[in-house]
């Protein structure tokens, strides 16, 4: 079997979709590490700006959003997204229609499925991202998402925060989104240390006053605390340190 | 910068109010601005109780001028007194948001000196925090009843959503435990600002839009002897009639000593049932007098949907394939979007009972009221289909009960969205 590897970019992934389309038996994925069978053939894929483009008006030429869905799908933690993604495409160009409510396909639900993974968890960080303001005024917000989101997340603060600058750094990918007051960008960005202003503390300490205060004690309701706001997001949110 | 003691007093009297939805405006910033409004509500943090944080909740004061039976705020109570001022409120907005602590400002307040004077500071708070502080993210503020109409249409035009709540889900209730409300005090500012919204809407306006939002309202469930019938009726007259985009209920929570009020409280399960016919009113298309009779209570044991589709067996079971949405709508376990799901899906093809299954449809309830390509998988007579439906909604009723068993009864862990 033809193990086809991307480099995990969108662009790498639409060549080797164009590449292995034809094939009758084969994986894509972006997992160098991926377990072989004693057939298999790993083939490198380098991106390639045609392919990527030709595949991409063919399937946006069946349903306008796809190109669009694959983006998103390819943020994903999913070790499996690239071959997920591929199947879907392979229903959609079979079909010739938009595939995405065809819901007694199961290639579809799955693809629907780790979209809204992704898309779930864009929407929960936009409440549960936390900033802390630093001694030149600019604000910082470290996290571990699941998935690769921080350019969404920036966006939407940029919007939001349009007067401020920051910094939402994702600590597992070591990737960086930056605000200056105008523009936003995503860069790599290694360990920081950051010099906390003297307000901060003040303010932590009364939004856990708050956090405290607004609780209603005598009903407690942990699993449906744990169940909004999972375990996993608590290190960064002062209110839960 | 207000101090924590002040905070804690504030936020602990406004905690009990339910409503904490940021949903429904997309107001835009500005430039140089800081916020905007994000449609869907955005949940920032979760208390131990369950409850979302999305709001910073606090009250401008909590020295009353009234005397409400059930308020824990009211006049003749001992309780810590502390007011705080506009500017302080500003602050503390700006410095949450900016950390992303919340998506905006709940303001209400007990009526201190007169309730002119309340609505006229609260109308500064956010004048000041839109103007000067140029924030643009959610703000709901409370009505507060018998104040002048003039600073309460100006304050509309300033925030995202208003609400004036009923209190009692009856005039008479309404007389015995808040006297100095009236009906008239709550109603026809709730009635102006509709109007306001309305001619907002048909004449196209785009500045300062009354209310984009929308208004709520709250009642409190259980203090007083009025049926389940009539607090939905009054809850469906009050969407028809007033627009309004939610109604919240809060079950009484016996927090007060009184000759005229309940010593026990509602129970969360009775307050659950009210959301559940709430809901059905709202998007499954459903009349109040299907649901409950008019001096009647909802089932405690089956959930509203189930109870009508118990009493209605002669219109069962329909064929998922074939069946029109609002047939669907009615089948109890498929909500709104399953039946969405559904309507698209077998558009493609014809869907069995996997495919159904597959699509992470619950069968659990939904399988003795349809087919699926003609083939029945429910029980068959009454008595099983009851005891099946007793069953899967058990481990529902038996949690709350448990939870909140005796001391003290509840106030939604269902906040909402919308």
């Amino acid at each position: 079997m033809k193990i086809y590897l991307t480099d995990g970019t969108v662009t790498c992934f639409f060549t080797a979709v164009f590449d292995c389309f034809r094939e009758k038996e084969c994986v894509i994925t972006s997992n160098p590490n991926i377990q072989l069978t004693f057939d298999s053939e790993i083939i490198r894929i380098e991106s390639d700006g045609e392919k990527n483009l030709r595949v991409q008006r063919a399937i946006n030429g069946y349903d306008k959003e796809c190109a669009d869905d694959v983006v998103t799908l390819l943020r994903s933690c999913d070790p499996l997204k690239e071959q997920i993604a591929f199947e879907y495409i392979k229903k959609l160009i079979q079909v010739k229609a938009p595939v995405k409510n065809r819901l007694n396909i199961p290639e579809v639900i799955e693809f629907n499925d780790i979209i809204y993974k992704v898309i779930g968890e864009t929407h929960r960080l936009k409440g549960l991202l936390r900033f802390m303001e630093s001694r030149s005024g600019a604000l910082y917000a470290p996290y571990t998402p699941d998935n690769d989101i921080t350019d969404l997340l920036t966006a939407h603060f940029a919007e939001r925060l349009q007067s401020e600058k920051f910094v939402i750094h994702d600590l597992k990918r070591k990737i960086a989104g930056m605000y200056d007051g105008n523009e936003w960008f995503v860069g790599n960005a290694g360990e920081t240390e950051v010099y906390l202003s003297e307000y901060e503390r003040a303010f932590e300490n009364l939004w856990k006053k708050y956090y405290n205060a607004v609780n209603i004690k005598e009903r407690p309701h942990e699993k449906q605390m744990k169940g909004s706001m999972p375990v996993r997001y608590w290190k960064f949110l002062p209110e839960k340190k | 910068m207000i101090d924590e003691q002040r905070l804690e007093i504030l936020t602990e009297s406004a905690k009990y109010d339910v409503t904490c939805s940021s949903s429904g405006s997309k107001r835009a910033n500005i430039k140089g601005g800081i916020g905007n409004g994000a449609a869907c509500g955005i949940c920032h943090s979760f208390t131990p109780d369950g409850r979302c944080i999305s709001l910073l909740k606090i009250l401008m004061s909590n020295e009353c001028i009234y005397d409400c039976e059930y308020c824990p705020n009211r006049r003749s109570a001992d309780v810590k007194r502390a007011r705080i001022t506009p500017d302080e409120i500003c602050e503390l907005v700006i410095n949450f948001y900016k950390r992303n602590y919340i998506e905006g400002l709940f303001l209400s307040s007990a009526v201190f000196e007169s309730p002119d004077k309340t609505m006229e500071m609260m109308y500064e708070t956010v004048l000041k925090l839109r103007k000067v502080y140029n924030f643009n993210g959610y703000i709901h503020l409370k009505g507060i009843p018998h104040s002048d109409y003039t600073a309460v249409i100006k304050a509309a035009r300033l925030v995202d959503r208003m609400s004036y709540n009923v209190e009692l889900p009856s005039e008479q209730s309404l007389r015995l435990l808040a006297p100095q409300k009236t009906k008239q005090s709550l109603l026809l500012p709730m009635k102006g600002l509709k109007d306001a919204i309305i001619y907002d809407k048909e004449n196209k306006v785009r500045k300062n839009r009354v209310l984009p939002a929308g208004q709520t309202t709250q009642m409190i469930i259980g203090a007083s002897p009025e049926s389940d019938g009539r607090i939905l009726k009054l809850t469906e007259a009050l969407y028809r009639n007033m627009n309004l985009k939610r109604v919240y209920y809060s079950s009484y929570i016996p927090v007060v000593q009184s000759s005229k009020l309940p010593a026990v409280g509602a129970g969360l399960l009775r307050e659950h049932r009210l959301y559940q016919a709430d809901w059905l009113i709202r998007f499954y298309g459903f009349d109040v007098s299907e649901i409950c009779g008019e001096d009647e209570n909802l089932s405690k044991e089956y959930d509203p949907k189930c109870a009508w589709a118990l009493r209605n067996m002669h219109l069962f079971p329909v064929e998922i394939n074939t069946a029109p949405l609002e047939t669907l709508l009615r089948v109890p376990g498929i909500g709104a979007k399953s039946a969405y799901r559904i309507t698209e899906a077998r558009r493609f093809a014809k869907l069995d009972f996997d495919n159904l299954a597959k699509m992470r449809i619950v069968l659990k309830r939904a399988k003795h009221f349809i087919t699926c390509k003609g083939k029945f998988y429910g029980s068959q007579n009454a008595a099983q289909i009851k005891t099946s439906l007793l069953l899967a909604g058990a481990s529902e009723v038996s949690e709350q009960l448990s939870m909140f068993s005796e001391t003290s009864t509840a106030l939604s862990v269902l906040t909402g969205e919308i």
